[in-house]
């Protein structure tokens, strides 16, 4: 099962990294998203906003990588044809699915290296971690996190055929419930109560926390709990919604 | 015990159409079929386009669920132990699909032999072999995109094989290809069937189920129709004459008055290049071409040929007497 999902991570980035179109995608939304957050906040004179600011901005485009990602990689299984022979392996579906969501978390978390790059290198975004181990671990937590909501959001994708409209319609409310995209703190209460169930809300936090204090580590934490349950709850729906399209038919695009 | 049972499978498509109205449609695949395979038999099922065939395979790969009936896979029934039948069979299906494409051959069956849990010290024999077996080997490095149809089919082949299956089904591996392609195809199949592997082969081309298969079950329209071997089931033709002519634009209405000809037990008709073929059955020594050019009077005729009749005529008449 290990090695079926480190084959299926190796697979998925060098198929992603083969398309001219993805690539093109992954060098220019960091530039684009390291100008938002600049430009959006307009707050030069409070670096740690600025640099608050750039970590929101890489965590939204690597929650959009995740979901435009893992279901424009499910719907592709779809037309490649590769999705019926997928369900038909003898690993666990969960085992064949999961590396597609974190191989595009993969990518993500060098977007969310690059964004800041480019926030460093064009806006002078003072790139000053608080705790740098602490960072180190938290990226790959976020990482996790995200790629493990995407796997659940992925089970969704395989029962519809729909999966990439689904996966661009599923980008704006975790980045509002999870408060990269406007502080929750203008928000009604309950839109942060949601964000709590969110793998992107702990991702972001942990890093942030990692970046400008105080403590990390409960985010981090949190990140694994979410991830774990996102997993339990991925398989189960990946095995619920295989029996469904067994059921109904639907695991062919024709 | 055989190695594939199937008893009266039936399978039901249900789907909903229309936002405000919705309407329910149902597609009955199957009706009630069944059969079974022995171990090391090359068994096909024969049936035209939306005759059930894909439907019976994907039952019996675990991709589908029966709407009723029963099926056992080695043993295992397809809808209940799904990851049993998994690890033991393997599954080809024809076309373009089915690898992924910016790969090369070599990653494919990398990856899908971590999918089927090949063991890692096998692997790299397993997919050289393979290789060797399918005749790529020298191109495996190559990406899919630049294969042709024949090199993917057998590519497909390959990927099929790599946990070593008990079963194989095979789904019209040579749709699509070229003669030439079509050809290599059929050869890697029939060796195969030397290695002993039971397979089960779904086409609609009678050479290639006549080469191929020691018996053939013959679906229509979701039903069973009949099963034997190909020298089984061309004999229920053989005391038939099959009459060939060549024509050029040939009415309903004609087609009509020739199969009212005495004599006449089945028409078919099928579209050449520039022409028509009307393919006749007749019993042995009824003299009915005479009768059958008068009715084609002020029709274009080109050459009329008699011969003996082949598996696809006996398919014909059995599809369609179903």
């Amino acid at each position: 099962m290990i090695r079926a999902f480190a084959s299926g991570m190796w697979i998925h980035v060098v198929q992603f990294s083969r398309n001219p179109f993805d690539l093109t995608g992954v060098v220019i939304w960091p530039i684009l998203y390291a100008s938002i957050a600049y430009y959006l906040l307009d707050s030069k004179d409070n670096p740690r906003l600025l640099l608050a600011a750039s970590l929101g901005a890489s965590v939204m485009l690597m929650w959009s990588l995740v979901v435009i990602g893992s279901s424009n990689a499910l719907e592709n299984q779809r037309w490649l044809g590769t999705l019926e022979l997928l369900v038909a392996a003898p690993v666990p579906f969960a085992a064949v699915i999961a590396p597609i969501t974190v191989a595009s978390g993969f990518v993500g978390g060098y977007a969310l290296v690059a964004t800041l790059a480019w926030g460093t290198l064009l806006f002078d975004v003072p790139l000053v971690i608080v705790h740098p181990l602490a960072f180190a671990l938290a990226v790959p937590c976020c990482v996790l996190a995200i790629g493990m909501l995407g796997l659940v959001m992925a089970s969704t994708f395989v029962l519809y055929r729909a999966a990439f409209s689904l996966g661009i319609a599923l980008q704006y409310p975790v980045w509002i419930a999870t408060g990269v995209l406007v502080p929750l703190s203008v928000l009604p209460t309950f839109v942060g109560r949601i964000g709590w169930f969110l793998g992107p809300y702990w991702g972001y936090r942990a890093i942030r926390e990692a970046a400008l204090g105080p403590s990390p580590w409960a985010a981090i934490g949190m990140c694994l709990v979410v991830s774990a349950a996102y997993f339990a709850i991925g398989t189960i729906c990946l095995r619920a919604f295989v029996h469904v399209a067994r059921s109904r038919g639907t695991l062919k695009l024709t | 015990m055989a190695a594939i049972e199937v008893h009266e499978l039936e399978r039901t498509y249900r789907s909903r159409k229309g936002v405000i109205r919705r309407r329910r449609t149902e597609v009955h695949a199957l009706r009630g079929i069944t059969f079974d395979v022995a171990a090391g038999e090359l068994f096909g099922l024969l049936g035209p386009n939306g005759a059930g065939k894909t439907t019976t395979i994907k039952i019996l790969t675990t991709l589908l669920l029966p709407s009723r009936g029963s099926a056992r896979v080695l043993g295992f029934d397809p809808a209940r132990q799904p990851g049993e039948i998994r690890r033991r069979v393997g599954h080809v299906f024809g076309g373009d699909r089915g690898l992924y494409d910016r790969l090369s051959a070599l990653d494919n069956l990398r990856y899908f032999a971590d999918l089927y849990r090949v063991p890692v010290r096998e692997k790299r024999a397993r997919i050289a072999s393979l290789l060797e077996l399918v005749g790529l080997t020298g191109r495996e490095r190559e990406r899919v995109e630049t294969y042709s149809r024949g090199m993917r089919q057998r590519l497909h082949i390959a990927r099929g094989l790599l946990h070593d299956p008990e079963i194989l089904f095979l789904d019209e591996p040579t749709i699509g290809l070229d003669p030439v392609g079509a050809r290599e195809v059929r050869e890697t199949v029939a060796n195969l069937r030397t290695q002993g592997k039971t397979i089960l082969l779904t086409t609609h081309y009678m050479y290639e189920a006549d080469e191929l298969c020691q018996r053939i079950a013959v679906i229509a329209d979701g039903r069973f129709v009949a099963s034997g071997t190909p020298r089984e089931l061309k004999a229920r033709v053989l005391d038939r004459t099959v009459i060939e002519l060549e024509t050029f634009g040939v009415a309903e209405a004609t087609l009509e008055r020739l199969r009212m000809v005495a004599g006449v037990a089945s028409i078919a008709t099928e579209t050449r290049e520039q022409s028509e073929m009307l393919v006749v059955q007749s019993r042995i020594g009824a003299e009915i071409v005479p009768a059958l050019l008068q009715e084609l009077n002020g029709t274009s005729v080109g050459k009329v040929i008699t011969r003996e009749p082949t598996l696809e005529d006996a398919y014909v008449e059995l599809v369609g007497a179903g």
